[in-house]
């Protein structure tokens, strides 16, 4: 597993049923392990999808897909186990209190007993949580309904960590714990996969970034390297250049 | 199974805090069965009280039959139809409630009463002296006369006793009759003699009743407690259509299922979690609902409900009712995509198989037109089955069709959610 790239994709088409053009048209790219890759376009562009394939929740409609050199029509079981999803919407069961859904989780993931409670109290802790452990999901604020979401997908210490979306509509503060404890994590070893359309963020997150449009990556490289080639002052130019301005749905 | 534990633990959480889901599986049926019990309960004895269809074959030439069947259909109690099969056959109607009472008269009835008439007629001239010149030898032995009657399952005691009691009216009425034609035409031919029989006049003819059902027990009455009782046990057991399909609909809305998707563990598992987990809640509405019809159902003044000899019988009736109400809200969890159209869908649903099965009004009341429908409806399985163990005393053995039809719907709807599921991938 150690001499495998973590994830390998080549000429992943999507085509969704009642649509006429793919969402995804034909890309290939590489992630080595210990990267953070961030996957950048504007909305519809095709980020949600590409990342639903590379977590198992989508079947792609043609090309390669291998995690750590495993594929899903053969390794699901065992690709679920190294990899960790935090998805753009909530998942998490509203009438359950944050210590319950994490309990259910960590059963799902094979952790049980005082080894999942510690590992539940320390993420709680971690993302500033452990006062509201006994609480509703439904009584959350956003943001913290966007931790206890993070929390679900990094509960079983994945070695690849897909976040799509992580910090949609949270506040700033918010927003620092997750992107802090991504680059911890990531320190730590994990692999990192994330979409967002805000080009900040990922300029200071990311060690390599695709940018996804009409389901094409039109560009990919370190954020110093996209910048030199466009000739480009930051990100949010870079991604204006690259995508139009005209508005999207 | 730290997975289906888990997974069923979570399930019972969600439904625990869900107040109007809790409503939904255990008072509502609780109340519809005391309402419905206690609304049905003067109709019930009414009915049994009301027109009711006899078969009878007739193999009888002679005077006897015809006159059974005058005196039956005189009466206006009984709805008589002559039926040329089989006794067996005949016996098979009865014992689906097609008919209440089936009677046979053998072909010799009419002769065989006429011999015995005869010979006592000979034998008590005789003893007063007077010689009956007609009859040279009585060699000719006779036999009992035995008359059938059986009866359907459900029919009341005291009303079996009713029927028995006119048939037998309709029949001493002609031997008392036949009898003193028999004396004037002996008679005739010795003119003075104008003696009387002090000998009592015995029952020539013999009615027998004959279970339908072969069991050493007597069979008990259908009435409003037996028949609600389980009928809405069943549809209760049912109307977990709705919470459980909303149940997976709210998954895949609002992005759980998803996540479940991302973690470890089958379809399989997922689904067995819940079907783990509303089997329990059908069981658990089961028994509640059983000790409403055996302890408060009394109190409301009406009769206690009777569940037989064979508990085995009912828990495995219980369990496979259950699956296929599970598996039928898998079904319509999946195939549906919103709430809405789940709950309205799974509503009206139950309700028509409910209606169809017996539920509201027992099959046997309804149009001929609609009756082979019931065997459509799983809750008409579920519902027979009760009523067998209930009323019949019926065991295992003889109620293991319907847990066969019952686990082979759970089956069916298990089998068909998960192809549309990978389908739709
Ligand atoms: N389930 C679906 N069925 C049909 N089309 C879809 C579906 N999901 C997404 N699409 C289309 O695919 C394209 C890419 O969508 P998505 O991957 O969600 O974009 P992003 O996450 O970048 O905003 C869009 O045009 C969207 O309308
Ligand atoms: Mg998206």
């Amino acid at each position: 597993m150690l001499n495998h790239e973590a994830i390998q994709v080549s000429q992943l088409i999507k085509k969704y049923k009642d649509s006429s053009t793919p969402a995804v048209n034909d890309i290939s790219f590489t992630i080595k392990p210990g990267t953070i890759w961030g996957l950048l376009g504007p909305n519809g562009a095709g980020k949600t999808t590409v990342i639903s394939i590379l977590c198992g929740l989508l079947k792609k409609t043609s090309g390669d897909v291998s995690i750590y050199g495993l594929n899903y029509q053969e390794n699901r079981e065992e690709i679920k186990q190294l990899i960790g999803v935090v998805p753009q919407d909530i998942a998490i069961y509203p009438t359950l209190t944050a210590y319950e859904n994490l309990k259910y989780i960590g059963n799902m993931y094979g952790l049980k007993g005082q080894e999942l409670k510690e590992r539940i109290s320390h993420c709680l802790s971690t993302f500033e949580l452990d006062h509201v452990s006994n609480k509703r999901i439904e009584s959350f604020s956003g943001g913290m309904k966007r931790r206890i979401n993070l929390i679900a997908g990094i509960l079983n210490k994945p070695k690849i960590l897909f976040l799509d979306e992580p910090t949609i509509g949270v506040d700033v503060q918010s927003r620092n714990i997750i992107i802090e404890y991504l680059n911890k994590l990531n320190s730590e070893g994990a692999t990192i996969i994330y979409t967002s359309h805000l080009m900040e963020e990922a300029e200071n997150l990311c060690s390599y970034i695709s940018i996804i449009d009409h389901g094409k990556i039109i560009s990919d490289g370190s954020p110093t390297e996209l910048l030199r080639q466009h000739s480009s002052s930051n990100l949010e130019q870079l991604f204006l250049k690259l995508t139009g301005r005209k508005l999207r749905d | 199974m730290l997975r289906l534990f888990a997974t069923v633990k979570k399930e019972l959480l969600i439904l625990l805090r869900d107040r109007s889901g809790l409503a939904i599986l255990f008072l509502m049926p609780m109340a519809l069965v005391t309402i419905m019990a206690l609304i049905q309960d003067a109709p019930f004895r009414d009915y049994q009280e009301l027109r009711i269809p006899v078969l009878v074959i007739n193999h009888d030439k002679g005077n006897l039959g015809k006159k059974i069947i005058d005196g039956l259909t005189n009466s206006k109690v009984f709805q008589v139809t002559l039926f040329t099969e089989s006794e067996i056959e005949a016996k098979k109607k009865v014992a689906k409630s097609d008919y209440e009472i089936g009677i046979s008269i053998p072909e010799d009835a009419s002769e065989q009463l006429n011999l015995r008439i005869q010979k006592f007629v000979t034998i008590t001239l005789n003893e007063v002296g007077i010689v009956d010149t007609r009859v040279k030898e009585q060699t000719q032995s006779t036999k009992d006369t035995t008359i059938s009657v059986y009866f359907a399952p459900n029919i009341k005691k005291s009303f079996r006793n009713s029927v028995l009691s006119s048939i037998k009216q309709v029949s001493s009425k002609l031997e008392t009759q036949s009898m003193l034609d028999n004396f004037k035409k002996a008679l005739n031919q010795d003119d003075d003699s104008t003696q009387n029989t002090n000998q009592a006049i015995d029952d020539f003819i013999n009615f027998k009743e004959e279970a339908v059902i072969e069991n050493q027990y007597a069979i008990l009455e259908l009435n409003s407690v037996q028949h609600n009782v389980p009928a809405w046990t069943m549809f209760g057991m049912f109307f977990i259509v709705i919470t459980l399909s909303g149940s997976i609909i709210k998954e895949r809305e609002d992005g759980s299922y998803l996540r479940i998707k991302t973690m470890p563990g089958s379809y399989f598992t997922v689904m067995a979690g819940k079907i783990v987990t509303f089997l329990f809640v059908c069981l658990t509405q089961c028994f509640l609902m059983l000790l409403v019809g055996i302890y408060l159902l009394p109190h409301l003044g009406l009769p206690q409900l009777i569940i037989g000899t064979s508990k085995a019988a009912i828990a495995l009736v219980a369990i496979s009712s259950g699956l296929a109400a599970t598996g039928y809200g898998v079904l319509v969890g999946t195939l549906f995509s919103t709430h809405q159209q789940s709950s309205t869908f799974g509503a009206v649903s139950v309700v028509i198989l409910a209606a169809l099965g017996g539920i509201w009004v027992p099959v046997y009341v309804m149009p001929e037109a609609v009756k082979f429908l019931a065997e459509f409806s799983p809750l008409f399985w579920g519902l027979s089955a009760f009523q067998n163990i209930f009323l019949s005393h019926g065991d295992v053995l003889s109620v293991q069709i319907y847990i066969y039809k019952l686990l082979l719907f759970f089956g069916f709807c298990i089998g068909i959610s998960y192809i549309i599921n990978e389908v739709r991938q």
